[in-house]
Parts: C-alpha cells; sequence; structure tokens
C-alpha cells in the first residue's frame, strides 16, 4: 500500500513538472506581441521619413509605433489614421471629409514613438497613417500601410 | 502744439503699440516659428519587452518583373548575430533554375526584366517553392547596405521573376 502511494506521488510529481513545464512555455509564446502592418512614410508638406508599424499586444490591444522617424516641428500636430489606401493627396486631402481616427498629438518629431489605437478600429478599411497638422489642416507626410 | 494734442498724440501711439505687441503674441502662437530650428526628440521604447526571438532589421515589398511576383522579404537577426531571408505571403510564377539572390538596387540590370551578362549578386539558394513563407540562410559577410535588393532569379534564361527593396524596420 505505502508502495503504490509512493508510485501515486512520484506519478504525480512527474505530471506535475511535466504540466508547469508546459504551461509557462505556452505563456512566453503568448506574450509575444505580433507584427500586423508596416509601411514608409512619404513626405507631402513637410520632408518626414520613417517607418509605421502595427503591433498587436498578447490582450488584442493595437499600437502604432513609429521608428527611425523624422518630421519638421510645427504647431498643433497630431498623428492619424486616415480611412485612404495612401494620403497621397496634396495637403488639404482631409477637406473631403475622410474619415479619420486620432492617435493623439506627435509626441517628438524625431525618434521612436508609440500611440495607442482605439479599440474597435477597423484596420482593413484605415490604411494609411498621416502626420497631420490641425491648425492648417496639413498632411506633413504620409505611410501607407501593408500586411507584415 | 498743445500739451492735450500731445498727450493725445502718445496715448495713441502706446495704444498702437500694445495692439501690435499683441498681434505679434497672436502670429507666434498661431505659426510657432521657433519650431522650424527646435526639434522635440523622443525614445520611446517598444511595446513589447525585449524578446529572445529573431528581431527584423529590413524589409520590403516584392514587385514581379518577367513573372508576376508579390509577397514581402524580410530580414531578420537572431540575438546570436545569424540572419536570415525569410518571405511571406509569397507567390510567383514556377520555373525551372529558380535562385533567390541579394543584388543591388543601384544594378541597371534591374530594371530590366532580362539581364545580359553577369549580375552581381550573392547567391541565398535555389527558390524552395514558389508559393508560401520560406526563409534562407544569410553569409555572415553579406553587406545589406550594399546588397539592398532580394531578387527572384531564374538563373537558365536570366529572367528577373520579381524584386523587393529592402528598407530598414
Amino acid at each position: 500500500m505505502v508502495r503504490e502511494i509512493k508510485l501515486a506521488l512520484a506519478f504525480a510529481a512527474i505530471v506535475a513538472v511535466i504540466g508547469l513545464q508546459s504551461s509557462s512555455y505556452a505563456q512566453e509564446g503568448g506574450k509575444q506581441s505580433k507584427t500586423l502592418e508596416t509601411g514608409t512614410f512619404h513626405g507631402k508638406v513637410h520632408q518626414t521619413s520613417g517607418r509605421a508599424t502595427i503591433y498587436q499586444e498578447p490582450d488584442g490591444k493595437l499600437i502604432l509605433r513609429l521608428t527611425n522617424f523624422k518630421t519638421s516641428n510645427g504647431p498643433d500636430v497630431h498623428v492619424i489614421l486616415v480611412a485612404l489606401k495612401d494620403a497621397d493627396d496634396d495637403a488639404n486631402f482631409l477637406k473631403t471629409n475622410t474619415e479619420r481616427v486620432e492617435l493623439g498629438k506627435l509626441k517628438g518629431n524625431e525618434g521612436d514613438q508609440n500611440y495607442t489605437i482605439p479599440s474597435g478600429t477597423d484596420l482593413s478599411k484605415f490604411q494609411a497613417v498621416s502626420i497631420y497638422c490641425e491648425r492648417f489642416d496639413a498632411n506633413f507626410g504620409a505611410a501607407p500601410l501593408q500586411k507584415f | 502744439m498743445t500739451g492735450a494734442a500731445a498727450s493725445w498724440l502718445l496715448r495713441k501711439m502706446w495704444i498702437l503699440a500694445a495692439v501690435g505687441v499683441l498681434v505679434l503674441i497672436l502670429a507666434w502662437w498661431v505659426f510657432r516659428p521657433e519650431k522650424l530650428w527646435v526639434n522635440q526628440k523622443v525614445d520611446e521604447p517598444a511595446p513589447f519587452a525585449s524578446s529572445s526571438d529573431p528581431q527584423p532589421l529590413y524589409t520590403g515589398l516584392l514587385t514581379g518583373k518577367a513573372h508576376p511576383t508579390s509577397g514581402r522579404a524580410s530580414i531578420y537577426q537572431a540575438p546570436d548575430g545569424k540572419r536570415n531571408l525569410r518571405l511571406t505571403d509569397f507567390a510567383t510564377s514556377n520555373g525551372p533554375d529558380v535562385h533567390v539572390l541579394l543584388a543591388q538596387s543601384t544594378d541597371q540590370n534591374l530594371t530590366k526584366e532580362f539581364v545580359k551578362g553577369e549580375l552581381d549578386s550573392v547567391e541565398l539558394g535555389s527558390l524552395k517553392a514558389n508559393q508560401g513563407d520560406q526563409n534562407y540562410d544569410l553569409p555572415d559577410s553579406v553587406d545589406l547596405g550594399k546588397y539592398d535588393d532580394v531578387v527572384i532569379y531564374c538563373e537558365r534564361f536570366h529572367a528577373v521573376f520579381g524584386v523587393a527593396k529592402l528598407e530598414r524596420f
């Protein structure tokens, strides 16, 4: 009887170790954020360059990240998503009532930066990022996004 | 000139000056001209913890030349420094003796569908399949600043199936 209990305990220990290993592995896999889309900026009203990438965090949250980013400084500059393939029109493309999603004020005109995309944003519809000067309704630069 | 007239003139000048200053402040607030010279730098970390997985260094989209070719070509680097090329959403036409090469985007040969003579390139191997995600090891020595184009190339007919210009990720 004692021998059977010992055996059962040993077996339980082995199962527990295997179980722990697989669950910690699964957790590590789940921590990865996924790269969904990416594209490079082209300047419009002002010289703008760098890359825009959309990541999805494990909890489903969408993040726009700008890297190697550079544009000119300006007043009241915002980062927006626009319901276009590319904001290739002139500075006033936004006067045509193109739908947009506001992501916030531009944090810096140079450097890597992240913006949270509101949940429920349809990325198949909003396919371009624009650096947008609200005061003068000017499109500093835009990046069309493509599947990564 | 009487004293009253002089003081009226003085007051008018003061009002003009005050209005001028206000206009200047307003114009400054609207245009913020100093921002032309003042940069605002940020350096936020990536929205994910540093990972032991290979990280993308370069990426670009494939465009077809001699044959319709589409998909994405990305260069990844593993933590040990090893680099590889990964093709995703990839599709090209099947063909004989098709290879994956790195070449220079400045090479005039790549503007045409067929290459005359030899293409200055780095061989990455035979194309594993004409559709689907696939990986190719990069030689340690290859300079991606110089060889910045991924080329799907048919050696037998010197045909450029497709090209992707690599840009920094």
